[in-house]
C-alpha cells in the first residue's frame, strides 16, 4: 500500500511544453482560419491581349467579387454574400458603405467572371458608386483582369 | 554490464522538436503570398456624376461600343466627333485609338485629335460578355488614354 501510494506521487506532469504547443496550435487555427476567409477566392478573370493594366500589388484593397452559381449572379465582399436582386445589392452598398467609412481610402476592385454578361457586373459598379456618394468620399474603383498565364483559373 | 547498455540507449526528445516543427509552420504561413498574377486598371466615372465639378466644361467622350459577342466575332464602334471607325478587333481598336491620341506620333505627323486626359466611355450592350467590355478598356489604356470609363448599358 505504501508502495502504491509512493509510485502515485512520483508522477511529475511537465506542464510546460503542454501549454507550449497548446498556444502554438491556437496560433495555427487563428492564422488558418483567417485565410479561409480570404476575400479573394478563384474567379476565372477576363485575359486581355497585351495586358496594359498594373500589377494588383498586395496592398489592402476591397474586392467585390461578382460570381456565377448555377446561372445566378452572385457577390460577394469579405466572405459574405449577395444576391443580385433589389435587397441584395442595397445590402451589398451597405457593407461597402461600412468599410469605406473605416478607410475612405481604400480601393474598390470588382472582380468578376470573364464568362458574364456586362448586365450582370454593372450593378457592383452602381452599388460601389451608391456607397461612395453614401460615405461622401471619391472613391478609387478598379477593375480586375489577369496579366499573363498562371495565376488564378 | 546490462546498465550501461541502457544508459547509453539514445532517447528522441519528441516534444521540442513538434515545437520547432509549429514553429516553422507557423512562420511559414505567416510569411507565404499567394500571387494571384492579378492587373488592376482605375476606372474614371464621371457620367455616373457623383463626384464630377458641375462647373466643369463637358468634353464629349470618346465612345467605344461593344456589341454581343456572335460567332465568334464582336461588332466595335468608335465614335466622336466626326469620327466613326468599326475595328476589325481589339488590336486594330488600340490601333485606331492610338492614331487619334494626340502626342502618339512625333511631328509633323502627330495629327492626333485627342488627348491622352480626353475622357474615354466604353459602352457596351447588356449582354456583351464582361471578357469583351475588359477588352476594350484595355484597347484603350493601351493607346495610352487615362481617363477610361464604363457607360451605362442602354446609353
Amino acid at each position: 500500500m505504501k508502495q502504491a501510494l509512493a509510485r502515485i506521487s512520483a508522477i511529475d506532469a511537465d506542464l510546460t511544453p503542454l501549454i507550449d504547443l497548446a498556444f502554438l496550435l491556437i496560433v495555427f487555427f487563428v492564422l488558418v482560419a483567417r485565410m479561409s476567409g480570404e476575400q479573394l477566392p478563384a474567379i476565372p478573370l477576363p485575359k486581355p491581349t497585351d495586358v496594359a493594366a498594373t500589377p494588383a500589388g498586395t496592398a489592402r484593397r476591397l474586392a467585390v467579387n461578382v460570381l456565377s452559381e448555377d446561372g445566378a449572379v452572385v457577390f460577394t465582399l469579405g466572405g459574405e454574400r449577395f444576391l443580385a436582386d433589389g435587397s441584395g445589392l442595397d445590402r451589398l452598398a451597405s457593407a461597402i458603405a461600412q468599410r469605406l467609412r473605416s478607410d475612405p481610402s481604400v480601393p474598390v476592385d470588382i472582380r468578376a467572371d470573364r464568362s458574364l454578361a456586362y448586365r450582370a457586373v454593372e450593378p457592383a459598379i452602381d452599388a460601389i458608386t451608391a456607397a461612395a456618394a453614401n460615405v461622401g468620399t471619391r472613391v478609387t474603383i478598379r477593375v480586375c483582369a489577369l496579366q499573363g498565364e498562371g495565376g488564378a483559373p | 554490464m546490462g546498465r550501461t547498455v541502457s544508459d547509453t540507449r539514445i532517447r528522441l526528445a519528441m516534444t521540442p522538436m513538434i515545437d520547432v516543427v509549429f514553429l516553422l509552420l507557423v512562420f511559414f504561413v505567416c510569411t507565404v503570398r499567394f500571387e494571384r498574377n492579378e492587373a488592376v486598371y482605375t476606372l474614371d466615372l464621371p457620367q455616373r456624376g457623383l463626384t464630377a465639378d458641375p462647373l466643369a466644361l463637358q468634353q464629349r467622350a470618346l465612345v467605344i461600343r461593344v456589341g454581343t459577342r456572335a460567332a465568334d466575332a464582336v461588332s466595335i464602334e468608335l465614335q466622336a466627333d466626326g469620327l466613326r471607325e468599326r475595328p476589325a478587333s481589339f488590336d486594330a481598336l488600340a490601333a485606331a485609338l492610338t492614331r487619334v491620341r494626340r502626342g502618339t506620333a512625333p511631328e509633323p505627323a502627330n495629327t492626333g485629335l485627342f488627348l491622352a486626359e480626353h475622357p474615354v466611355l466604353i459602352a457596351p450592350t447588356r449582354e456583351c460578355g464582361w471578357q469583351d467590355a475588359v477588352d476594350a478598356f484595355n484597347a484603350a489604356v493601351r493607346a495610352g488614354f487615362r481617363n477610361i470609363g464604363f457607360a451605362r448599358s442602354g446609353t
